[in-house]
């Protein structure tokens, strides 16, 4: 036990020791070549993927730029923050509320694109989409939007107009789906956990005129054209101009505002360098961000326990099936489904299958999406278990069956009392094994949107544009916990051990 | 004479090509101790799996007390409560004490008291001289001592027959008599045997029968003073000279 503790405290101080030197690293970076739209040329642009600027940057690839995308504009103005691109291209909105909390970036007053923003709905949804236009002109009309507006944009109306529902509503027509991706300050982003914004306030004041209940899907933005057309989301509001490409998958409301598209490009001057406690108080403290990280965690062990569960049974269930089928020779064609199942589920990739259960076989279910990665994982998991479980039975000798079945046992009673508890035992490593990769894998829902803990860093890294911190801690995290439960397999290891041949 | 035990039609059983059991037919009573005699090969351990139907027959009829085993309706996890099997390799359960590999069984099949097994089975093991280690794992006992469980864990059952598959070809020499010192003490007793083994000193003292199987068949079945003092059929006599 000491020996273990040594150990442990070794991994602690290098991490430990990792973080300062990580924290005292200086690098004074240059101002971004980029001064004007002339010089996108032979440079890296910065763009968030599937977004109007993405488009845009992309007519650029032809004069020798290259086009990094990020999912989440945070990243990119990370990455620039860096010095690993020179040049972001974003709507002037969310570029303005970058700017503000980065002294280090500036925008170019040359303006890029003029665009407009709508509504994406369903092309099957035709009824809704003229409820819709009808609500978006009332709202200009009677002013409500501009005020929305102004709440959220303009330095002295900032916070003087707080969208209200009217108190006569009722909401007897059901509920309208949003789906959005909060990160994208004024239109939608994260406030003291809740989802607020301009884009936010507009779907409440429509949901208010149609009687309506609003539901918001927080995604990533490039799933949100997926999400409404499988029918997940009713509509997707999310700062999106109407474009060529996606009118041929989706169809747009009535523009409800414009906005410009801008370059965001890095300062020479440096940034004042914060000290360690700040920056802890900034990450961890202000706005509770830490809640992300524990609420997180808490998603995270939920997912991973529930898919264990139905890992190990389902997992035992087709492996027991699958050798006795190799061994008395019936049951080929279910044996045969098994291997096929088997063959996929081990082929692909465990986030497409995420995707594909949730966008997919649950497209038209009101279903809970930690629902849908349990799921998802349980039965990635139960792949892998059911191969190690059938390598532990096949593991056993013959003599053992043939003992419990002259003993008067019944096949399954053999298998229950005889069999499974010897190939656990040899199995328990390689079990042990599998479900450190399961917790580990459960970190991309944040695909589907669920706030699990690499997502819920993730997202105090979209506040605080400081990459280390969280990825560190998340990181910490998810190492203290398969230490956890590589203790918890050897120790019952240890246990079993003790009646070893 | 009264009717018989076991009693076996025109037993016939083949691996791939290779015919194993060519139409064997004999009655076993209860009470007798049958050795089974023949050189490698020749069947007599897949006459003995057959009867228990670890092995199923190709053709053929197996009845145990008027029940036909080789009927497919049979409940076989009932028979087989009648007739136990001890193995040339033990099969012990390694995950469980010595205690437990005694007991589990009449638990779970036969419903009995847990307390009321655990007192059957240290019985057993006083009667076998290893009482001591009971609560042991069978991982720390020697070959001898398993073979010696193996068959206390068959007795737990109260079986009318114990079927016994070599039981000392695996054992070092030195351990090969505690072993069937067990096995005398047991013929004794009055159960009905069926024993495959390469032993004869066991054969002459202990049997009651003597049934040698060639090439598939059985070729002569009689008393020990028969077979051994008076051998007709040729095979037999040059099996004999082999290994006597």
């Amino acid at each position: 036990m000491a020996k273990k503790k040594r150990y442990l405290l070794v991994i602690l101080s290098f991490l430990l020791l990792f973080s300062f030197t990580a924290c005292g690293k200086e690098k004074a970076l240059e101002a971004s070549k980029v001064t004007c739209v002339e010089d996108l040329k032979n440079v890296t642009i910065g763009v968030q993927l599937g977004t109007t600027g993405d488009i845009y940057a992309s007519d650029y690839e032809k004069e020798g730029c290259k086009i990094e995308r990020f999912t989440k504009a945070a990243d990119a103005v990370s990455a620039l923050k860096l010095g690993k691109i020179d040049c972001i291209i974003l709507d002037n909105l969310p570029a303005e509320a970058f700017v503000d909390l980065n002294q280090d970036l500036s925008i170019l007053e040359e303006e890029f694109v003029n665009e407009d923003y709508a509504i994406c709905i369903s092309k099957e949804n035709g009824e809704l989409k003229e409820k819709m236009n009808a609500a978006i002109a009332t709202l200009k009309e009677n002013g409500t939007l501009e005020q929305i507006q102004m709440n959220y944009i303009g330095d002295s109306t900032k916070g003087q107009y707080p969208y209200v529902s009217p108190s006569s509503v009722t909401r007897e027509n059901g509920t309208l789906v949003m789906a959005t991706n909060a990160a994208f300050e004024p239109y939608e982003y994260m406030e003291n956990g809740e989802i607020v914004g301009f884009d936010v306030d507009m779907a409440r004041a429509i949901c208010d005129i149609l009687g309506m209940e609003l539901k918001i899907e927080n995604i990533e933005f490039d799933s949100i054209i997926n999400a409404v057309q499988s029918g997940k989301a009713d509509v997707g509001i999310a700062g999106m101009t109407v474009t060529a490409d996606r009118l041929e998958s989706i169809d747009f409301t009535d523009s409800y505002t414009n906005a410009t598209q801008v370059i965001i490009v890095r300062n020479g001057n440096e940034e004042q360098k914060a000290s360690l406690k700040d920056r802890l108080y900034h990450n961890f403290i202000k706005d509770n961000r830490w809640k992300y990280i524990v609420n997180g965690l808490g998603t995270t062990l939920l997912i991973s326990f529930f898919s264990v569960i139905i890992g190990i049974v389902l997992g035992f269930f087709i492996a027991i099936i699958r050798s006795t089928c190799d061994k008395t020779g019936k049951g080929k064609f279910m044996n045969w489904i098994l291997k096929v199942y088997l063959t996929i589920i081990r082929g692909t990739p465990a986030m497409l299958q995420l995707l594909i259960i949730y966008y997919i076989i649950f497209a038209s279910v009101d279903i809970n999406k930690i629902v849908v990665a349990v799921v998802a994982f349980g039965l990635n998991s139960s792949a892998y278990v059911a191969e190690i479980v059938r390598s532990g039975i096949m593991s056993i000798d013959e003599g053992q069956f043939e003992a419990g079945r002259s003993l008067g046992f019944s096949y399954a009673k053999t298998m229950w009392y005889f069999i499974l508890p010897q190939a656990f035992r040899n199995i328990l490593p390689a079990l042990g094994n599998e479900f450190i990769v399961l917790l580990k894998e459960t970190s991309i829902s944040g695909y589907i949107g669920i706030m699990d803990l690499t997502r819920g860093g993730d997202y105090i890294r979209s506040r605080t544009y400081e990459a280390f911190l969280p990825l560190i801690a998340v990181a910490v995290i998810y190492l203290i916990l398969v230490m956890m439960l590589s203790t918890l397999v050897s120790r019952m290891e240890q246990r079993l051990k003790k009646s070893n041949d | 004479m009264n009717e018989p035990m076991i009693r076996v039609e025109k037993l016939r059983k083949s691996f791939g090509d290779n015919l194993v059991l060519d139409g064997i037919t004999t009655d076993i009573h209860k009470g007798e101790v049958v050795v089974l005699l023949g050189p490698s090969g020749c069947g007599k351990s897949t006459f003995l799996r057959c009867l228990n139907r670890l092995e199923v027959p190709d053709g053929g009829k197996i009845f145990l007390d008027d029940v036909e085993l080789t009927d497919k309706k049979t409940d076989m996890d009932k028979q087989r409560l009648k007739m136990m099997m001890v193995f040339q390799h033990f099969n012990l359960f390694p995950h469980l004490s010595i205690l437990e590999n005694l007991t589990i069984a009449p638990i779970k099949l036969l419903k009995w008291d847990k307390e009321e097994a655990k007192e059957k089975a240290m019985e057993l093991l006083e009667r076998v001289g290893l009482k001591d280690k009971a609560l042991e794992y069978p991982n720390r006992l020697s070959g001898g001592q398993k073979q010696r469980v193996a068959i206390c864990r068959a007795l737990a059952m109260n079986p009318e027959v114990i079927l016994f598959d070599e039981p000392t070809s695996a054992l070092d020499p030195e351990m090969v008599g505690e072993v069937l010192d067990v096995m005398k003490e047991l013929a004794k007793s009055g159960i009905t045997m069926i024993c495959v083994t390469h032993e004869m000193g066991f054969a002459k003292e202990v049997a009651s029968r003597i049934i040698f199987i060639d090439k598939g068949k059985i070729a002569e079945d009689g008393t020990p003073e028969e077979v051994f003092g008076n051998p007709k059929n040729p095979r037999l006599r040059e099996f004999l000279s082999k290994i006597l």
